[in-house]
């Protein structure tokens, strides 16, 4: 019996928990073991279904799509951040230092830089924030400069900014005016327009056509180019169900293998 | 086990039709959840599988429905995902030449509102390389019936299975929906229209209504239910076809682990499809592949033959005190 054992391919592996620090008011930030080859070759905007109950259970039965928030390549791990709102991600965050999770990934396309690019900005709401601090690591290893705007209910919402790198100028926005601008992350932007080459955003899907409405009279020939993950419910995580489709101009795509990385001008929202 | 070979898992789903449909192991993945088999070849060795289930493919290129497609329900989930493939013109174009370099069976899912393109998309199929059979998604509506659907009635389902029979030697296979008043009589009906093999159960219509907004969650409205929740539904109904027709039958709904694909296999099943399972645990058909082959071997049989059916002590139709008996027996 060669594959008797859980794990059917490298792409689908139980990692095990090797740290859960909080983080944001009531997210965590969990670090998970994973094969180095995984570890390494991840990209900012790639994410792991993750099954978020005992293995001999049948519910919530569905996995749960997390974006990698940072790699610690030393511990060979992946650091997720899980916000404990509903019954999968509330389990996921139930765990404790030792316990297994079952991960399949990495799973979709990544946030790309064009090669002369020097000045970007991440526009973040909420747990969306993820993938862009990952991101903005990246960022600032290859030089550029990087303004990050973050949005959030309330000040205990938000990323603190020494979890960036230091110079990352960080605009922090909250629905109740707790801490930075009141209002949404995409009020911010449009100082920022005119000087970034590229913008990055991840966030709930509403925040994306605010996004637009806010950029779009200041893009000069659809520049700069703006990059969103969209997030979906979906089950296979693999382009084989097509549960969690997206518009764009091209019809009906998987964004759990054409995407979550979609261009801002390509998705219909 | 005498000579202490292993034991053999291999099946013939369509032992009355000389082009056969000959499977190296009883595991098959379910059409919806498998794509076209080259999703899962970076994760699974996809020519493991005895075969494997193509998306339902349509007469003409379908986009889908609207989102939300899917959602979660206590162990399982609804789907309508709203057949979106690339039609038969684009799926042959693409597909069968790669699957014709593939060992593992290819069986392609067809899904049409009218008899005539039942058939017309089934005979296209016929000489195609790399088609091993099709199987007949008869739970779509019938449109010359006012959107009847087909597989809730045996003469509609029969028609189908006929329609197609007269136009390809392929094996082929008529997947019931468990929305039949008498699963049953469909059985028996498309067995006499020249099924070889018959597979059940196709997902149960549900509905979710999303509370907050006071409306049904899918923007279809209806899903397909599928998923453990549903397993003991299709077990049932597996065990009464088993007994009534003679023709292979092959089961699904819920499977999640070895003892569920025992359960039907012992209820009937000549072969097991795994449909929702393989969305979370797509290491799954595979690893039963090996488990089944433990499990005979532990308990001593030589074939998985051996064990089908043989929890299986008849189920008459409209016969309420068999009926009776077994629930309270068992379930």
């Amino acid at each position: 019996m060669e594959m008797g054992h859980e794990s059917g391919s490298s792409r689908e592996f139980e990692g095990q928990i090797l740290a859960i620090d909080p983080i944001m008011g009531d997210s965590l930030l969990l670090t998970v073991s994973a094969p180095p080859a995984i570890v390494q070759r991840l990209r900012p905007g790639q994410f792991f279904n993750i099954r978020c109950r005992f293995p001999s259970a049948y519910d919530p039965l569905l996995r749960r799509p997390f974006s990698v928030y940072r790699v610690d390549v030393e511990r060979s791990a992946l650091i997720f951040l899980v916000r404990p709102y509903g019954r999968g991600s509330a389990w996921l965050a139930d765990r404790v230092v030792g316990d297994r999770v079952g991960l399949l990934g990495p799973l979709g396309n990544a946030f790309t830089f064009s090669p002369r690019t020097q000045r970007v900005l991440m526009v973040a709401g909420g747990v969306g924030v993820a993938p862009l601090v990952m991101l903005s690591d990246e960022a600032v290893a290859k030089g550029m400069d990087v303004v990050f705007i973050m949005g959030a209910a309330d000040e205990s919402g938000l990323l603190a900014s020494s979890e960036l790198a230091g110079s990352v100028e960080f605009v922090a926005a909250t629905d109740d005016g707790s801490r930075g601008h009141r209002g949404l992350a995409p009020d911010m932007t449009a100082d920022y327009v005119p000087w970034a080459d590229q913008i990055f955003a991840c966030g709930p899907e509403p925040m994306y056509r605010t996004l637009r409405a806010v950029v779009d009279p200041l893009r000069v020939n659809r520049k700069p180019p703006v990059q969103i993950s969209v997030e979906r419910g979906m089950a296979c995580g693999l382009g084989a169900c097509l549960g969690c489709v997206v518009e764009t101009r091209h019809g009906m795509v998987a964004s759990c293998v054409k995407g979550p990385v979609f261009d801002l001008d390509e998705v219909i929202l | 086990m005498t000579d202490g070979s292993p034991p053999d898992l291999s099946v013939d789903l369509a032992p009355r039709n000389p082009r056969e449909l000959r499977l190296a192991n009883p595991v098959i993945a379910a059409s919806g959840c498998f794509g076209y088999g080259e999703e899962y070849a970076g994760v699974i060795d996809v020519q493991r599988l005895g075969a494997f289930v193509s998306k339902g493919i349509t007469p003409e290129r379908r986009s889908g429905n609207a989102m939300p497609r899917i959602i979660e329900t206590p162990a399982g989930m609804l789907n309508a995902i709203g057949l979106q493939n690339p039609g038969i013109s684009g799926f042959i174009r693409k597909y069968p030449p790669m699957w014709e370099r593939w060992t593992v069976p290819a069986i392609v899912n067809i899904s049409a509102e009218t008899i005539e393109d039942y058939a017309a998309m089934a005979a296209r199929l016929d000489e195609q390389p790399g088609v091993a059979g099709i199987e007949i998604n008869v739970s779509c509506p019938n449109i010359a019936r006012g959107g009847y659907c087909f597989g809730w009635d045996p003469g509609m389902s029969a028609d189908v299975t006929r329609a197609v029979r007269d136009v390809t030697t392929l094996p082929l296979i008529v997947k019931l929906s468990p929305g039949a008043t008498d699963i049953v009589a469909v059985a028996e009906a498309v067995e006499a229209a020249g099924a070889d093999a018959i597979s059940l159960i196709n997902t149960l219509v549900g509905m979710v209504i999303d509370v907050q907004h006071r409306r049904p969650l899918l923007a279809n409205l209806t899903g397909g239910l599928s998923g453990p929740a549903i397993k003991p539904i299709a077990v049932r109904m597996v065990y009464q076809v088993a007994a009534a027709v003679k023709v292979p039958v092959i089961g699904m709904g819920g499977i999640m682990g070895l003892r569920d694909a025992l359960e039907f296999f012992l209820a009937g099943a000549s072969a097991i499809q795994i449909g929702t399972a393989i969305f979370v645990d797509p290491g799954l058909p595979i690893r039963l592949i090996d488990e089944l082959q433990a499990w005979l071997e532990h308990e001593g049989f030589a074939s998985i033959g051996q064990i089908v059916g043989i929890a299986n002590e008849g189920f008459r139709r409209g016969d309420s005190a068999a009926l009776t008996a077994w629930e309270t027996a068992g379930a």
